[in-house]
C-alpha cells in the first residue's frame, strides 16, 4: 500500500463544515473539562469539596492566624472557658486554645488518613496490578494473603498492632493504617485489570510490543484510574473514622500531640460538664467523613457516565 | 452443590492455617509475655527462667506454634493469665451478651433497612428519597462512638428515659420480669447505635438493587397485567431485590465474634469486643490470640454461608 496516501484520505474526511464550526468549537470541551462539569451539576458534591478546600486551609493557615499560633501552650486562656470572639472554640481542660488545637489536630488527622489512603492506594495497585494481570501462581499467591489479612476483623487487628508496635507518634499511626487498608483497593484494582486485560487497545498495544511493566502502568492503569480515585477518596473518609477510634481507645495518637481522634480521648473524662470538648472534634470528623463520602459519590457519578443515568 | 460446599471448606482450611499462624506470630512478635504479666521484684533469674519453662516458652517458634495447635484442636486454648480461667470458658461467658446485641441490631437493621430502602426506591428522585438518603449518609459518615456518647448524653443524662450503660441496674433487686425489663433497657441503645451503621449501609445497598429490578421487563409485564403497584413493589421486586442484600448481612454478621469493640467499649457492654480491649491492656495473650482465631474463623465461615444462601435465593446462580 502506498503510505502517502493513507495519510492525505483522513484529513479530507474529517474536515469540518463551515457552518457548523462555531457550534462544535464552543461544545468541544477536554475530557477533564467534562469531568468537571459533571461533577459540579452535582450541588452536594460540590458543597463536600469546597467544604474540604476551606477546612484544609483553615488546617494548614492556622498557625498564621493571630492569637491562635499557640495549640500547645497551656493557660493560653482559663480552663473550661467558654466560647469567646478571641477564643471561638473556647479553652480545654488546662486552658488551651481549642479552636487552634482542632486546626492543628485537625492537620494531623488529614496527615494521618490522607498519608496511609496513598500508602495504601501505591502498595494496593501494585498487588492488585500483578495479580490481575499475571494470573496463575502470582494472583494465588497474592489474593491468598490478601484473603488472610482480611479474614480478621480489621479493629482488632490494629487494636493490638498499635497497642504494642507504635509510639504514639503520627508517623507509626499512618504505617499501621496503611499496612491494612490496602487489601480493599487491591481487590479492586485486580478486578479491574482482569476486566481489561481482555480488551482490544491492550491486545493492540501489546502487538506492537508493549510488555509487562509498560503495558500494566502506561496502557491499562489510566483506564482504571476512575474507580482508584473514588476509592482512594472514601479511603480518607474512612482513615480519619479509624484514627479516631484508635485514639479514642488510646492506641492511636498519642495525647501531647493534638489530632482530631486524640481531642476526644481526652476531652472524654469532661464530657458531662463541657461536651464541647469532644463535640468539636467530632463535628469536624462527621463533616470531613461526610464530604469525602459526598466527593467520593460524586466524582463516581462524574468518572462514570454509565452509572449518572439511574 | 453439595460438592461445592465441599470444595469451599477445603479451601478454607489453608487460609485458616495462614491465619493461625500469622496470628500466631503477631502475638509472639508483641514485647513482654506471660513472664512480664507474671513478673514481680522478688523473682530471681532462676525463677524467670522456670516461669518461662512452664509456659514453653524457650521452644522454638515452630514447636510453640504446633503445640498450641494440636491443644486448640483438642478444644484446649489454654488458660487466661488475668482470671486463670480456661479461656475456652471466658469466651463463653462473654458471647451471649455479644450475641444478643448482635442479634437484636440485626432484626432491627433488617426491618428498618426493608422499609427505608423500599420507600427510597419507590420514591425515587422525590423529596422523601433525598431525605432517607441524607439520613443514610449521616449514618455512614457517623463515627460510632460519637454517636454513643451524644445518645447517652441525651437520653440517659438529659432527658433521664434510658440507663447510660452497662447490662443490668445495679443495687436493686428485681423480680424475675422487671429485672428482664431493666436489661431490655439497657440493651436500647447500644442496639440503636450499633444498627444505624448497619441500616445506613444495608438500605444503600437494598435502594440500589430494588431500582435495578424495578426496570426488568417482568416488572412492566406484571404492571401491564395489572398488578398493583405497591403488590408488585413488596411481592415481586422485593423478594428479587433482598437477594444481594442476604450476602452482606451473613458477612456483616461474620464479626459477631470479634464483637463490637466500638460500641461496647462506650455502652459498657461485656461482649467479646469488651472483652479483647481489655485483655489486650491487661496483655492476657491466650484470650487475645483465641479470640483473633474465633473471628477469623466466624467470617470465614459467614463468607462460605452468605455465598451458599445466595445459590439459595437465587436458584439462576450455578456452583462451578
Amino acid at each position: 500500500m502506498d503510505a502517502s496516501k493513507q495519510v492525505h484520505v483522513p484529513e479530507e474526511e474529517f474536515e469540518i463544515p463551515q457552518e457548523l464550526t462555531a457550534e462544535l468549537s464552543q461544545k468541544r470541551r477536554s475530557q477533564g473539562r467534562i469531568i468537571f462539569d459533571r461533577f459540579v451539576r452535582n450541588k452536594v458534591a460540590t458543597v463536600g469539596a469546597i467544604f474540604l478546600t476551606i477546612l484544609v486551609l483553615c488546617c494548614l493557615l492556622v498557625p498564621f492566624i493571630p492569637g491562635h499560633t499557640t495549640p500547645d501552650t497551656v493557660g493560653q486562656t482559663t480552663p473550661f472557658a467558654g466560647m469567646s470572639w478571641q477564643y471561638p472554640f473556647g479553652g480545654d481542660n488546662l486552658g488551651r486554645d481549642t479552636f487552634a488545637r482542632a486546626m492543628i489536630g485537625g492537620r494531623i488527622s488529614l496527615l494521618v488518613a490522607l498519608t496511609s489512603m496513598l500508602i495504601s492506594i501505591l502498595l494496593g495497585t501494585v498487588v492488585g496490578a500483578l495479580a490481575g494481570y499475571y494470573g496463575g501462581w502470582v494472583d494465588n499467591i497474592l489474593m491468598r494473603i490478601t484473603d488472610t489479612i482480611l479474614t480478621v476483623p480489621l479493629y482488632l487487628l490494629l487494636f493490638v498492632l498499635s497497642a504494642t508496635f507504635t509510639d504514639g507518634t503520627p508517623t507509626s499511626v499512618i504505617f499501621l493504617i496503611a499496612i491494612f487498608g490496602w487489601t480493599t483497593s487491591a481487590r479492586l484494582v485486580r478486578g479491574e485489570f482482569l476486566a481489561l486485560k481482555q480488551r482490544e487497545f491492550v491486545q493492540a498495544a501489546s502487538t506492537i510490543g508493549a510488555r509487562g511493566m509498560r503495558l500494566m502502568f502506561y496502557h491499562i492503569l489510566p483506564n482504571a484510574a476512575g474507580p482508584i480515585i473514588v476509592n482512594a477518596t472514601l479511603l480518607v473518609g474512612s482513615n480519619i473514622i479509624l484514627e479516631s477510634v484508635l485514639s479514642f481507645f488510646g492506641f492511636g495518637v498519642s495525647i501531647p500531640v493534638a489530632s482530631w481522634g486524640s481531642m476526644i480521648n481526652q476531652g472524654r473524662d469532661y464530657f458531662d460538664s463541657s461536651p464541647r470538648l469532644i463535640l468539636i472534634p467530632g463535628i469536624l470528623i462527621f463533616l470531613t467523613v461526610l464530604s469525602c463520602n459526598l466527593v467520593g459519590d460524586g466524582l463516581r457519578d462524574a468518572l462514570d457516565p454509565h452509572m449518572t443515568e439511574r | 452443590m453439595g460438592q461445592y460446599l465441599i470444595r469451599r471448606l477445603l479451601q478454607a482450611i489453608p487460609l485458616l492455617i495462614l491465619t493461625s499462624i500469622l496470628m500466631f506470630l503477631l502475638i509472639h512478635a508483641i514485647p513482654g509475655g506471660p513472664d512480664a504479666v507474671y513478673d514481680n521484684p522478688n523473682m530471681d533469674q532462676a525463677g524467670r527462667q522456670a516461669l518461662r519453662a512452664s509456659f514453653g516458652l524457650n521452644d522454638p517458634l515452630p514447636v510453640q506454634y504446633f503445640k498450641w495447635v494440636g491443644n486448640a484442636l483438642h478444644g484446649n486454648f489454654g488458660t487466661s493469665l488475668y482470671t486463670s480461667q480456661p479461656v475456652s470458658e471466658v469466651l463463653t461467658q462473654r458471647f451471649p451478651a455479644t450475641l444478643e446485641l448482635f442479634l437484636s441490631a440485626f432484626v432491627l437493621s433488617l426491618i428498618m433497612t426493608v422499609i427505608l430502602g423500599t420507600v427510597s426506591a419507590a420514591y425515587q428522585g422525590k423529596a422523601l428519597d433525598y431525605t432517607l438518603t441524607s439520613l443514610a449518609y449521616f449514618g455512614i459518615s457517623m463515627p460510632i462512638f460519637l454517636l454513643g456518647l451524644l445518645m447517652q448524653d441525651v437520653f440517659a443524662s438529659s432527658l433521664n428515659w434510658l440507663p447510660p450503660s452497662g447490662t443490668a441496674t445495679l443495687g436493686y433487686t428485681f423480680s424475675p420480669f422487671n429485672a428482664f425489663l431493666d436489661h431490655l433497657m439497657h440493651l436500647v441503645m447500644p442496639m440503636i447505635v450499633l444498627a444505624v451503621t448497619f441500616t445506613a449501609r444495608w438500605s444503600r445497598y437494598l435502594r440500589t438493587s430494588m431500582i435495578d429490578v424495578t426496570r426488568q421487563d417482568y416488572m412492566r409485564t406484571g404492571r401491564a397485567k395489572g398488578v398493583t403497584p405497591s403488590r408488585l413493589l413488596l411481592q415481586h421486586a422485593l423478594r428479587n431485590a433482598v437477594i444481594p442484600l442476604i450476602t452482606i448481612v451473613a458477612i456483616d454478621f461474620g464479626s459477631v465474634a470479634g464483637g463490637a469493640a466500638i460500641t461496647e467499649g462506650v455502652f459498657a457492654w461485656p461482649g467479646m469486643g469488651q472483652l479483647f480491649i481489655d485483655s489486650l491492656n491487661r496483655r492476657d495473650y491466650p484470650v487475645l490470640l483465641t479470640s483473633l482465631l474465633l473471628s477469623a474463623v466466624f467470617v470465614i465461615l459467614f463468607n462460605l454461608l452468605a455465598d451458599v444462601l445466595y445459590g439459595v435465593m437465587d436458584p439462576r446462580i450455578r456452583y462451578s
